[in-house]
């Protein structure tokens, strides 16, 4: 598991990253959001050892980084944003280089490369120079390396920004087999919609601190107290509105359309009282096909983060 | 065999040549020396700087500080790996060098001698490579940076050499080639080195430390694992996090002291006994000086050159070991948050105040003992007290330490180096247009402008100190005594008013640190 507590990150005068607490169980990915200059590479590069903060602790595996750093670097693996390869190499070559800097034997180096080039789908290309190379694969052959030594804990940064759609969907499927398998997954990305199926929980950051976190149910509740509430009814009912007034919860409802058959509701109260809304209209014989939370879109929470509407929220 | 004759003007006489196989071995190879040289001094080192700075910009050196192997692993591995192909070429020479020693009948011994300096300079080479590739952003200013010092190394230090501190003449392997080679590469029909040769075969056959006398390739390789060693501690910390400084507070304080003790121990018999070595110690002993002055100028050039060189090495360690700002608030936070009084002070982000004051302190105490050396010997004919010619020198090699300390650490590096290039190249300059335009009518202004850096500063203090000696003209001697007040002066009132300054920024910092804490 990754635990930061407090991280600090100054250079010179700027704050790169302020007061940053937040913390990744085993077997699941954390997405970190941000606008440029958020500090979430900053604060990737502090948990992967390549940054000394100015405060503050990282614990992985509850391994202090700080006070053991190279007990903690055998759990780590770290994939940065740009892709850089020992371009005169062979792929099967660079991540026999990093297995053998791991220490792993020759037997393990190649069971475990060759396990590596076929997670992701670089057989074919083992014996190529990493000179040739497309960007996208060079980055595929940069995760193969990272994983060489079965890290407990990977941290990718933006790991699908040179990647085509279908590799995406390879990639995030890897990260999810990955995270069942029982790794600690970091990664920050600026494609949100990727996340939002990737990941379990998120932070946003903007201006080096932590605005949001949490699981995205979470954050997304965090955002705005209210939550809206969408019902689709098989016919008019006249008595929905009576109804909606019955519960001081909804402070606001609207029809969406001029049959009348699909409403918004504002709603403040919680799930019980969600599910005592659906109850009572059920029981009064409204025919409802549809009661479903909206959910506020990632984009959406990310604009608001960033445009500073949204001010510090949870921090599991 | 044959013979061919030829007019030698250094022996302004015929010279017989004699043409066989082994006078073209022995002349083939210094040839071939050179050549391995080239390949692994020259191509080599900028291959090593140039790799590490490149690996570093894009990454690379990331992934493997990232891996589990030990720092001295990785040092290791960098320091063979990279230059492979500069080694390989190099076996390629070895058929070539086995026959010029076997047919040239050259001594093995002697051989082995100067391989086994040659390979310690490549390491050190390939090593300051190493260390400024990881110090040095760009790939292509490392690999000059990296070549310009080695042929800083072959041609810059060995002239300081001269002036009698004979240990930077040992860090290349020129010592050990004319010392151990150069007599054995006499060739058939020939019955003398030529004078140069000659010269120089019997200046490098042992060397003045303290009254001992050290063999060239002992004390080249004792020079060049002092700073292999130095190198290693750099490489090892910058390993390990790339956002340490190159030396720990103790480590310079260890280092700097190691060179005074190299400057004591090569400076030892001047002081004591009037010998040095060098083209100094030779214009010395021949009484050169004496014919054309006073013995005394030989003392002001060397300890000119002793001061320069020390206030050099503080510049260089205040810029490594003390704290920019930044790295003092990391300090501050650490120290709050560990609950200590204040940053400690080996601490790499502690205050380098005291740091500074041992630098002065062992300066201080190695003049002292220069100038108690050259009072008891009966060569040297010093009239100065002690107070003008240890106190005076100790009062501004300290305060200009303290304001290069307190200029370090309250501005970043655009700041410092600014300021110490405004204050210490500036006047120089002046002074040299000043002398240009004006030659003597503003001598005083000139030395003025001189005394405001510390390393000018010191031939006018030790020409003012032996003014009688030289017979100085009275008004000079006025202007000289002018100028090294006005200096001390400057200095003193620098390190004040940036102390103080530093001072009142720290406890600002320190406040608004505790502030944030309590409201944490």
């Amino acid at each position: 598991m990754i635990k930061v507590t407090d991280l600090k990150i100054h250079y010179g005068d700027h704050v790169a990253v302020d007061q940053l607490s937040f913390s990744v169980p085993s077997g699941s990915v954390y997405g970190l959001i941000g606008p440029n200059g958020a500090g979430k590479t900053t604060t990737i590069k502090a948990i992967a050892t390549l940054l000394e903060p100015t405060f503050g602790e990282i614990f992985i595996d509850g391994i202090p980084l700080l006070h053991r750093p190279e007990e903690a670097r055998r759990h780590l693996g770290y994939m940065p944003d740009f892709p850089p390869v020992y371009d005169e190499l062979k792929v099967d070559e660079f991540c026999d280089l990093f297995a053998h800097a791991y220490g792993l034997n020759r037997n393990q180096r190649k069971q475990k490369v060759e396990q590596c080039l076929h997670l992701t789908d670089l057989q074919k290309n083992a014996s190529a120079k990493c000179k040739t190379l497309s960007r996208g694969m060079k980055q595929r052959a940069l995760l193969a390396k990272t994983l060489v030594h079965d890290p407990s804990v990977l941290l990718l940064d933006e790991p699908a920004a040179n990647l085509d759609p279908k590799a995406r969907i390879d990639l995030r499927n890897l990260i999810r087999r990955l995270a069942s398998s029982g790794k600690t997954i970091l990664v920050s990305s600026h494609i949100l919609s990727e996340l939002e199926d990737l990941c379990d929980s998120i932070g946003i950051m903007n201006n080096g601190s932590m605005e949001l976190s949490g699981s995205i149910e979470e954050v997304s509740a965090s955002a705005s107290p209210s939550r809206i509430i969408q019902i689709e009814v098989v016919k008019k009912f006249p008595m929905l509105p009576d109804i909606f007034s019955q519960f001081p919860e909804i402070t606001q409802h609207a029809q969406l359309d001029d049959a009348a058959r699909h409403f918004e509701l504002t709603h403040t109260g919680d799930s019980e009282n969600a599910a005592a809304i659906l109850f009572k209209l059920v029981d009064s014989g409204a025919q409802v096909s549809n009661f479903h939370l909206k959910q506020s879109k990632m984009e959406d929470l990310f604009l608001e983060v960033e445009a500073g509407r949204i001010k510090r929220g949870k921090n599991p | 065999m044959q013979e061919h004759q030829h007019y030698d003007s250094e022996i302004q006489g015929v010279r017989t040549m004699v043409e066989n196989p082994i006078n073209g071995a022995r002349n083939a190879f210094p040839l071939l020396l050179g050549f391995q040289g080239f390949l692994l001094m020259f191509l080599g080192t900028g291959r090593v700087a140039s790799i590490t700075a490149e690996e570093k910009e894009t990454g690379l050196l990331d992934y493997q500080r990232m891996t589990p192997m030990s720092p001295f692993s990785k040092i290791g591995g960098y320091l063979f790996g990279l230059p492979s192909r500069e080694y390989f070429m190099f076996l390629l020479t070895i058929p070539f060098l086995i026959h010029c020693v076997v047919v040239g009948k050259l001594p093995w011994l002697n051989i082995l001698h100067l391989y086994s300096v040659f390979f310690c300079s490549v390491i050190f080479y390939h090593l300051t490579a190493h260390v400024i590739g990881l110090v040095v952003p760009r790939p292509r200013a490392a690999s000059w940076v990296s070549r310009i010092a080695v042929l800083g190394l072959y041609i810059f230090l060995p002239v300081l050499g001269q002036a009698g501190i004979s240990f930077l003449s040992f860090l290349t392997i020129l010592p050990t080639y004319f010392g151990k080679i150069l007599p054995s590469l006499l060739l058939i029909g020939e019955n003398k080195l030529g004078r140069f040769e000659s010269k120089v075969a019997e200046f490098w056959q042992d060397v003045p430390f303290f009254n001992f006398s050290i063999s060239p390739s002992a004390f080249t390789f004792f020079m060049q694992g002092l700073i292999i060693l130095t190198l290693v501690i750099t490489a090892y910390r910058k390993w390990r996090n790339e956002a340490l400084s190159a030396f720990s507070k103790p480590s310079g304080l260890i280092l700097y002291a190691i060179l005074q003790f190299l400057l004591l121990g090569s400076l030892w018999a001047f002081f004591s006994e009037g010998k040095a070595n060098g083209l100094l110690g030779e214009t010395f002993s021949t009484n050169l000086v004496g014919s054309i002055g006073k013995p005394e100028i030989a003392i002001v050039v060397v300890q000119s050159v002793y001061f320069a060189l020390s206030f050099l090495a503080i510049l260089a360690l205040v810029n490594i070991c003390c704290p920019n700002l930044h790295l003092f608030l990391k300090g501050l936070q650490r120290s709050e948050k560990l609950e200590l009084n204040k940053i400690p002070w080996a601490a790499d982000e502690g205050s380098g105040f005291w740091f500074v004051g041992l630098l002065s302190l062992i300066t201080a105490a190695v003049h002292a003992i220069f100038i108690s050396l050259a009072n008891s010997s009966e060569i040297w004919n010093l009239e100065s007290t002690i107070f003008s010619t240890i106190s005076i020198p100790f009062l501004l090699v300290l305060a200009s330490s303290l304001y290069l300390q307190a200029s370090r650490e309250q501005w970043f590096n655009l700041g410092f180096w600014g300021f110490v290039g405004l204050l210490w190249i500036t006047p120089l300059l002046a002074s040299l247009v000043v002398a240009v335009g004006w030659q003597n009518e503003n001598l005083s202004s000139i030395f003025k402008l001189l005394a405001l850096n510390p390393m000018t500063w010191t031939p006018l203090h030790l020409l003012f100190v032996n003014s009688n000696s030289l017979n100085i003209p009275e008004q000079v001697v006025e202007d000289l005594n002018q100028a090294i007040w006005f200096g001390i002066t400057i200095a003193l009132a620098l390190a004040i008013l940036l102390q103080v300054r530093l001072y009142w920024k720290r406890n600002h910092r320190n406040r608004s640190i505790k502030t944030s804490f309590k409201n944490d």
